[in-house]
């Protein structure tokens, strides 16, 4: 069978919209029918059509359902009930969720896959507020699952992926107990991500909750950071750091 | 090497009997009867009929979708199983509500077709990007999944990763500050100066 998109409204043309019916009800029958052995369950479908003096049915005889239908309360019955308008109304609803779910992933990988590029010297400047922010969020998100992953590792350390030979962990020993978060950067206010897209699902206009700190403080802050330098790796660009990811791998 | 093959290659023919596995059959139900709704409402619109469909849940709930209404077409085949009755056509009123809702309903239908485009190039556009990762992690370990790095890997990422979060709050910082100098001046300019329309949503 050719896939030819049908346009959802009434076809004009008698003899096509004739056609159609009688294809779509055999189908719409057949569904019917393999619900009901599928799932092992009772149903009916009742069709009246301009094109048949009686009405189509499935099963042939449907009283006994439409009896047990009818036998049920008012409440019953109304609870899962739906019209045309009320089930589109549904299904816009359910489809309105899940592309708000798809976009706020879809908009976390693109920021992940950002944050990595400016680990290798992307540049944090070109960036509007709206991608800072969201940008700020996913790097938290990020340094919790490495840091969770880093403490797995410790208390099982049959955990670990194998080091190859003779590569050892070239950080400061010092640094491995400190907590996480204090390393270095206590000195700085603490800003809030505020809501963005990947915050608070709604694409809003960022504004900072936490005291802003003078350029001067967060300077000092960035400089004075004392990682350790192993062996000598560090140039002026820090993420050179991960540019010089040759000798760990 | 024909077991690994049969694993669920896209849609394979299942057997027309009743499913064997509870959590599959439940699934199923909800799947299909949502399915058949979905037919019924199309049926209904392309070639304007009208359609009662009553379903009973493996939990004995009722689920039922009727155009107009349910309870008019059980009612109206319960009183005369063999026969269509005409529907009255000359009533003014009653056409008039019929071209109202089926307006509603056109209204309705557009707006999940296109809601439905936009999933589907979403998800897309989300399967494109996933594979552009795992592309990278071949090139880049740091893109690897956290689970599959070694301990120096991690606490390597750790310090860099830091060192960004630093820069970009130094950078979202400043930004907020400049932008606070230059909104209260808007209404002082006769004339827009280059870039201004940044500020619109503001």
């Amino acid at each position: 069978m050719t896939r030819k998109k049908v346009k959802l409204a009434f076809i004009a043309n008698d003899s096509a919209r004739k056609a159609t019916y009688k294809k779509r009800k055999r189908g719409l029958m057949k569904k019917v029918n393999e619900l009901s052995t599928l799932c092992g369950i009772d149903s009916c479908a009742v069709i009246y059509s301009p094109y048949e003096a009686q009405p189509e049915v499935w099963p042939a005889n449907p009283m006994s359902i439409l009896g047990q239908f009818k036998k049920m309360p008012e409440m019953e019955q109304s609870k899962k009930m739906v019209n045309q308008e009320s089930f589109l109304r549904q299904r816009i609803a359910k489809a309105k969720d899940q592309l708000r779910r798809q976009l706020k992933e879809n908009r976390e990988k693109e920021m992940t896959e950002l944050m990595f590029q400016c680990l290798i010297g992307k540049e944090v400047h070109s960036l509007g507020m709206v991608d800072l922010n969201d940008l700020g969020w996913v790097i938290d998100q990020y340094l919790k699952d490495v840091w969770n992953r880093i403490e797995a590792i410790k208390k099982d350390p049959a955990k670990a992926a194998g080091l190859p030979a003779g590569q050892v962990a070239c950080l400061d020993v010092s640094r491995e107990e400190k907590p996480f978060g204090a390393v270095q950067h206590h000195q700085l206010p603490q800003l809030q991500w505020c809501s963005t897209f990947l915050t608070a699902g709604s694409a809003k206009q960022p504004q900072f909750g936490g005291a802003v700190g003078d350029p001067m403080t967060m300077m000092a802050g960035y400089g004075s950071g004392g990682h350790a330098d192993p062996g000598g790796a560090w140039t002026s660009n820090p993420y050179s750091y991960i540019l010089d990811s040759k000798k760990w791998e | 090497m024909d077991q690994i093959e049969r694993k669920n290659k896209g849609r394979r023919k299942i057997k027309m009997a009743k499913m064997e596995k509870e959590s599959n059959l439940l699934v199923t139900f909800s799947k299909r009867r949502s399915g058949l709704f979905k037919k019924a409402s199309e049926l209904c619109t392309l070639c304007g009929v009208q359609i009662a469909i009553i379903v009973f849940s493996p939990g004995k709930k009722v689920f039922s979708f009727g155009h107009p209404n349910v309870e008019t077409i059980v009612d109206r085949y319960l009183t005369s199983p063999n026969f269509s009755s005409p529907q009255p056509n000359n009533n003014s009123n009653i056409n008039m509500l019929e071209a109202h809702r089926s307006a509603k309903i056109q209204e309705l239908n557009a707006e999940v077709t296109q809601v439905t485009t936009q999933l589907e190039s979403e998800k897309k556009r989300g399967e494109a990007l996933d594979k552009m990762r795992k592309m990278n992690q071949n090139k880049c370990w740091w893109e690897n999944n956290v689970s599959e790095l070694n301990l120096a890997q991690l606490q390597h990422l750790l310090v860099a990763l830091e060192e960004l979060k630093i820069d970009v709050a130094k950078e979202a910082v400043m930004g907020a500050s400049t932008s606070n100098q230059i909104v209260p001046y808007m209404g002082t300019y006769n004339d827009t100066y280059p870039g201004s329309n940044i500020f619109n949503n503001l």
